[in-house]
């Protein structure tokens, strides 16, 4: 088996009373692409959170790369954060800086880069999410699609050793979907070891090596995708992949 | 044409007064800001301290200008240890006064701005800053503070023009800005209409141009936040 | 031999000076409330002119507003003060009277101050007006109600709950600002401080006692403001 990128270890985390995640775990793999499903509420958002600590998980370990995180070592996790690119459904792109300067922005604050090279990278970057010449825009004046691929470059400037995906399409007009989705895929074709929360059922059978149905917490199925999406052994993920897969063809 | 050569004689004499107007706006905005930019991070980061920052801003807000550069300029020279201390050449000045008066007043303003600019930074462009692995004080200085002061600018503009008016209170401290030139004027020839007319010119004048440079500096930091 | 015992100082008895503290206090309150309505009146007459009135009355009130918005207070008092007379003639003449009227520091004050309010007053007053959701104003259209009913009925009230805000901050300027009326000599409270502090030479002391008086009054009729916004809201739910 290659080497883990990210591991998560018995987690949980609760909000007041109510508790999200009740003891998770699992592991991706280098090169791997792990969908993760669940109805809302279901707590694959704050998973998907816990793992750079943007949510401090209350029990449990995150590792990265073989290194454990301490939430008190606040140094820690912001270097090990720069090693990870977050893709937020409601895209968060900083409404100060143009495109190209949210590319550039943390490979040159945080990463202390040369400047120049990490305007080649982004340009090239931009270039690969089809949004070559919206360099010089403002955030606001790009459509929901155009932002997200936006943020997805911003993502990948960091060099990360892995991309996770937040409801990447959740937050855009049904006919955004498909450029986004496209990006994500080419992404997956090359190899990149990506976690992924989604509802779109037929792409995340598609892309991913491996599938993880969330449900109140808890990891109630894990397997490869053809068992997940097409013959899940809980009747649980069975009615939830029915009910969507239902959505998406009925759309 | 004796009308005309008034005016322009008076114009001239209260061009006079523009250095010190504009040295009095400058100096206090400048002091002002860097107060107000503690005040507000003091009133973000611990309770006592927002709790004294309220009570700061509560007093200099609910009280006239005027009775504060009175008080700073006559109050502290009622105490001996005031008047023996090495502060005291300085709150001996009416400049000096004046310029502490106007920053401290300016400053409970400006920090009101400041702590609505805070509130409007978006919680997601915070996020993305942190999930970069960017450090509390690199968030603040390359997200945090250029979006709340991006946020605060068209309302810290208005802020600046009230303090370009409040100078004119330095001229009952003896300060011979625009408006006390202007008095002087007034109480020599008795034609109070032409001198306003004058005096008031300036203050459009130089209210357009900090509005303009305001402008520009909102073109340039780019587009309030959503 | 004068006495420094604050409570003798701030008292009520022969060396005390609380009871001329007091009457300046009284002052303020009256002709800051003078100054505010002058203010209404002109700021009412000139939002009205801005929203509905003909070009050159929309220019003119666009003047008014940036003049004396833009000009120190203290300069505004001055012109009134000094070119009271001046003023008033051509201002008698608008309103049908000849002759010269003579002015005090109230009346200088008064005008003055609220000359400046009502700049102000019109942007708040205009704000109002323009916040009114458009859906009802065509609702009163819709059920049949004439310009004067509508604007009775529906605008009036609904401009004065969302400007509230905005005249409750006139209102507080218009305090402060009553202290620069000090200058035409009229014993307000920050006239009777400076008396006070001049007599005794205790211009710290007089100078709480001022900044206390001053917080009394603007906290106080700040909660006057904050009432009358919750009532006329009362009726629509927390959003």
């Amino acid at each position: 088996m290659s080497e883990a990128v990210i591991e998560v270890r018995a987690v949980r985390k609760r909000f007041g009373a109510h508790e999200v995640l009740r003891g998770v775990s699992l592991t991706a793999h280098q090169g791997e692409v792990v969908a993760i499903i669940g109805a809302s509420g279901s707590g694959k958002s704050t998973l998907l959170r816990c793992i750079p600590l943007l949510e401090a998980p209350d029990e449990g370990e995150i590792v990265i790369g073989g290194e454990r995180l301490d939430p008190a070592n606040r140094h820690q996790v912001e270097r090990v954060r720069a090693t990870l690119g977050f893709v937020f459904q409601s895209f968060n792109l900083w409404p100060h800086r143009t495109v190209l300067g949210n590319v550039i922005e943390a490979p040159v604050h945080v990463q202390r880069r040369p400047r120049g090279e990490c305007v080649a990278e982004a340009e090239a970057l931009l270039a690969k999410v089809g949004l070559a010449d919206k360099r010089d825009a403002w955030p606001n004046e790009l459509s929901g699609g155009q932002q997200q691929r936006a943020a997805i470059a911003r993502a990948l400037a960091m060099r990360p050793r892995a991309l996770l995906f937040d409801e990447p399409t959740s937050a855009l007009d049904p006919e955004l979907v498909g450029e986004v989705l496209r990006v994500i895929r080419a992404l997956a074709e090359e190899g990149r070891t990506m976690l992924i929360v989604t509802h779109e059922m037929s792409f995340a059978a598609d892309v991913s090596s491996r599938a993880i149905f969330l449900d109140d917490g808890v990891i109630a199925e894990e397997g490869p995708p053809g068992q997940i999406f097409r013959d899940p052994a809980t009747e649980r993920c069975r009615a939830f992949v029915r009910r969507h897969l239902e959505r998406h063809l009925g759309r | 044409m004796r009308e005309l050569d008034f005016l322009g004689a008076t114009m001239l004499q209260l061009l006079g007064g523009v250095p010190l107007t504009v040295g009095l706006t400058a100096g206090s905005v400048a002091v002002g800001a860097v107060l107000a930019l503690l005040l507000a991070l003091l009133r973000a980061n611990s309770r006592p301290g927002a709790a004294l920052v309220s009570a700061y801003v509560f007093v200099f807000r609910g009280t006239p200008l005027l009775l504060q550069i009175f008080f700073i300029y006559y109050g502290a020279g009622q105490f001996a240890f005031v008047r023996a201390s090495v502060l005291w050449p300085f709150l001996r000045e009416p400049w000096c006064c004046a310029l502490l008066a106007l920053a401290l007043n300016d400053a409970a303003y400006a920090s009101e701005i400041l702590r609505g600019g805070f509130a409007a930074v978006p919680k997601g462009a915070v996020e993305a800053g942190r999930a970069v692995g960017m450090t509390r004080l690199l968030l603040l200085r390359r997200v945090v503070l250029p979006l709340a002061i991006r946020q605060a600018l068209p309302a810290y503009g208005n802020e600046l023009i009230a303090m370009v008016k409040s100078t004119s209170l330095a001229s009952l401290v003896t300060l011979m800005e625009v408006t006390g030139i202007a008095y002087a004027i007034i109480s020599e020839t008795y034609r109070a209409i032409e001198v306003f007319l004058c005096a008031g010119a300036i203050y459009l004048v130089l209210n357009f141009a900090l509005t303009r440079a305001v402008a520009v500096l909102e073109a340039k930091l780019g587009p309030a936040g959503t | 031999m004068n006495t420094s015992n604050p409570f003798v100082l701030l008292g009520f008895g022969p060396n005390g000076w609380g009871a001329s503290l007091v009457a300046g206090a009284a002052m303020t309150l009256a002709v800051s409330i003078a100054a505010y309505l002058v203010g209404l009146v002109f700021g009412g007459l000139a939002a009205w002119a801005r929203i509905a009135g003909p070009r050159p009355a929309r220019r003119l009130v666009g003047l008014y507003t940036t003049v004396f918005r833009g000009i120190p207070e203290l300069l505004v008092i001055y012109l009134v003060y000094f070119g009271g007379s001046e003023a008033l003639t051509s201002l008698g003449h608008l309103f049908g009277r000849s002759g010269f009227i003579g002015l005090d520091g109230f009346l200088a004050g008064t005008l003055a101050v609220g000359l400046i309010a009502g700049a102000y007053q019109t942007e708040a007053l205009r704000g109002g007006f323009l916040a009114i959701p458009r859906g009802e104003i065509e609702a009163a259209r819709a059920v049949g109600m004439g310009r004067l009913l509508m604007l009775r009925r529906v605008i009036a009230p609904r401009a004065l709950r969302f400007a509230l805000p905005g005249m409750g901050n006139v209102w507080q300027q218009v305090l402060k600002e009553s202290a620069l009326i000090s200058v035409t000599g009229l014993s307000e409270l920050m006239r009777a401080v400076n008396v006070a502090s001049d007599s005794t030479r205790l211009p710290f002391d007089f100078g709480i006692a001022g900044f206390a008086l001053y917080l009394v009054l603007t906290s106080f009729s700040g909660g006057v403001f904050r009432n009358a916004e919750r009532s006329l809201a009362r009726h629509e739910r927390a959003r």
